[in-house]
This record gives C-alpha cells, structure tokens and sequence, in this order.
C-alpha cells in the first residue's frame, strides 16, 4: 500500500489523497503578455526530476504541497502552502498517550 | 388562509436503511430514531461484543475561521488546544477540533448547548467566524469485536497509536470519508463515527452487514440511553 504523508494527519493510504496538479509559479496578471499567460496556463515541460505538487487529503479537505520526484516517485518533503515544512516518511509512532476521556 | 404551525419531526439519514428491520422508532431532538430493534437481552449482548447505533440526532453546531476559537471560549466553551482532538466543551458536550481553525459540537444524550450556540450566532456580528452546516450521519460502534470491524473496513491501522487519547482521526471508512474517535460511554469503550448524511444509509449498510458476520448487529439507542 502506497502511503503519503499530510501536514495535518499524519501518514495515511494514498487512496485518501487526490492529486492536484503541478504547483508553479503564477506570473503577474496585469504585468505579463499573452505569451507568458499562456505558457502559464496551457504549457508543461512534463521533464522528470523533482517537482512541487497540490495534493488533497479528502476526509480532512486540507490541500498541501508535496515536493515529489517524478522520475522515482519518491516524496521529499510535504507542507502546508505557505506554512512550514514537514519532513516525508515520518510517521506517528511516537504519538503520545494520555488517559481518555469519557462524556 | 393561514397554515397551523407544527413542529415538524425529521427522519435520520440512515431511516430507509433500518426499515427492513422494523425497529421501534421514538423521537429526540425532532428527529425520528431507531430505540429498539430485537429486544433488550439480544441488544445487550450485542452491544458487548459488536453493535451498531444510530445516534444522527443528537444536537450538533460547528464553526469554522480563524476567530471560531476565541468566539467558542467567549461563550464559555472548552476548546482543544491540539488539532485533531476532541475534549469537553460543557457538561454533556463534547467538541471536536477539525484541523486548524473548524469545531463540532456535539451534545451528547443529556447534554443542550448546540441550541444556545446556535441562537447567540449572528454572522454579521461575528468576523472571522463562520457557521459550518451539518448534515451528519453519526454512529456508535461498540463491543469487544469494533476493531476487528474497522480493519475491515478502515485501511488505517487504528490498533496502535492513531486512536490514542483524545485523537480526532479524519480517515476513509468503507471507501468514504469519515470522522472517528473513542470515548468511554457509560464505564465501556466505544468508537464514535461520523460522515455526510447522504453516505449514512450506505455506511449503515456497510457496518450492519459486517457486525453481522462477527456476530453483532444492529442496536437501538434506548440500550445506551435509559430514559
């Protein structure tokens, strides 16, 4: 089983998650010509190597980044857009326990 | 011509689910719930080693913003600290933190805060603070067996860690996206789930048939709640 890891919920299933596309860049809507808009919206080098992602965690609805190597599909890093970074792979093992409460 | 006004009783989400099994209905919270289904000797057992409650009428208020914290504990109301976790807003309450910025309450059988909430909310009053409708299916699964059920039907293992404590886990249960968490009702652990009220008569299904298989099954809510 695949396993990706969300900056909110820890490491879970990869049939949990959609993928979003590649995340670039937006160039200046009022600054840049036709040809640079459109090389936004409509042109992907599509060149392996590593690439930053959206990626969405359905039951939670969070979206995030994932810094993702697309030659080997291998995720370095992934975090919350503008937040910080967490590291790939790493996993809630040292989650710790506290007594449950009842209601 | 004037209409009478009468209070108007809902069906719970899962109700075309349970018609089949005629269970004896009654009504909370002016939703109609399943209170009973084989009787009290089979329910009881039932409920000790794996059974399924409907309990989608209870009274439930969620907000969402970067304000919804400081508005929650403006009305007196407990909030956890950490995300993902649950904890007791008022007596009777519990509220559960969805992430960063999102709350659900959720007055349990005796508890009546939700109303108040929801009446003292006034969006244009309140900036950064934003009502989060809900429309949730809400079950109680409980029993020696409810984690042999969730690894049947949950791809994440919950035998460890990811249960622990006050642990909110947003995750996929039979395919569909659902809340869960674990509590202790009445001296006996039980695991709590939610989803969309639209998935409710599917997930019903889904935890019906497989309480089944391990020798549970379905449960009415007068076997957790004496009137």
């Amino acid at each position: 089983m695949k396993l990706l890891e969300c900056p909110m919920n820890g490491v879970r299933p990869l049939s949990e998650f959609l993928f979003g596309g590649e995340y670039r860049e937006m160039p200046d809507p009022d600054g840049s010509d036709d040809y640079e808009w459109a090389g936004y919206v409509h042109y992907r080098d599509n060149a392996p190597g590593v690439k930053k992602e959206w990626w969405y965690h359905g039951p939670s609805g969070t979206w995030f980044i994932a810094e993702r190597n697309t030659l080997t599909d291998e995720v370095l890093k992934t975090y919350l857009f503008g937040k910080g970074q967490t590291a790939a792979g790493k996993t809630n093992k040292n989650q710790t326990t506290s007594t449950e409460q009842s209601i | 011509m004037t209409t009478p006004q009468t209070a108007m009783i809902r069906k719970t989400p899962v109700a075309y689910a349970q018609q089949a099994l005629k269970p004896k209905m009654g009504e909370l919270h002016g939703m109609e719930v399943a209170l009973e289904f084989e009787g009290a000797n089979v329910e009881n057992a039932r409920k000790q080693l794996l059974g399924v409650t409907d309990v989608s009428c209870f009274q439930r208020f969620s907000v969402k913003g970067p304000q919804a914290a400081a508005w929650l504990a403006g009305k007196g109301m407990n909030t956890p600290a950490a995300i993902n976790s649950w904890d007791e807003a008022a007596p009777g309450t519990m509220i559960l933190r969805l992430g960063g910025s999102e709350f659900l309450l959720e007055d349990q059988y005796s508890g009546d805060t939700c109303p108040g909430l929801a009446k003292d909310f006034k969006q244009a009053d309140v900036p950064g603070v934003y009502k989060v409708q809900r429309a949730d299916a809400a079950f109680i699964l409980s029993g020696s067996e409810a984690l042999d059920l969730l690894s049947e039907l949950c791809m994440l293992d919950l035998r460890d860690s990811a249960l622990s404590g006050n642990a909110v886990v947003m995750t996929q249960i039979a395919g569909i996206s659902a809340t869960l968490l674990r509590q202790t009702l009445n001296g006996q652990q039980v695991y709590r789930i939610w989803c969309d009220g639209t998935y409710g008569p599917y997930l019903w299904d889904m935890l019906t048939e497989v309480a089944q298989e391990l020798g549970g099954g379905a449960v009415g809510l007068s076997c957790h709640f004496k009137k």
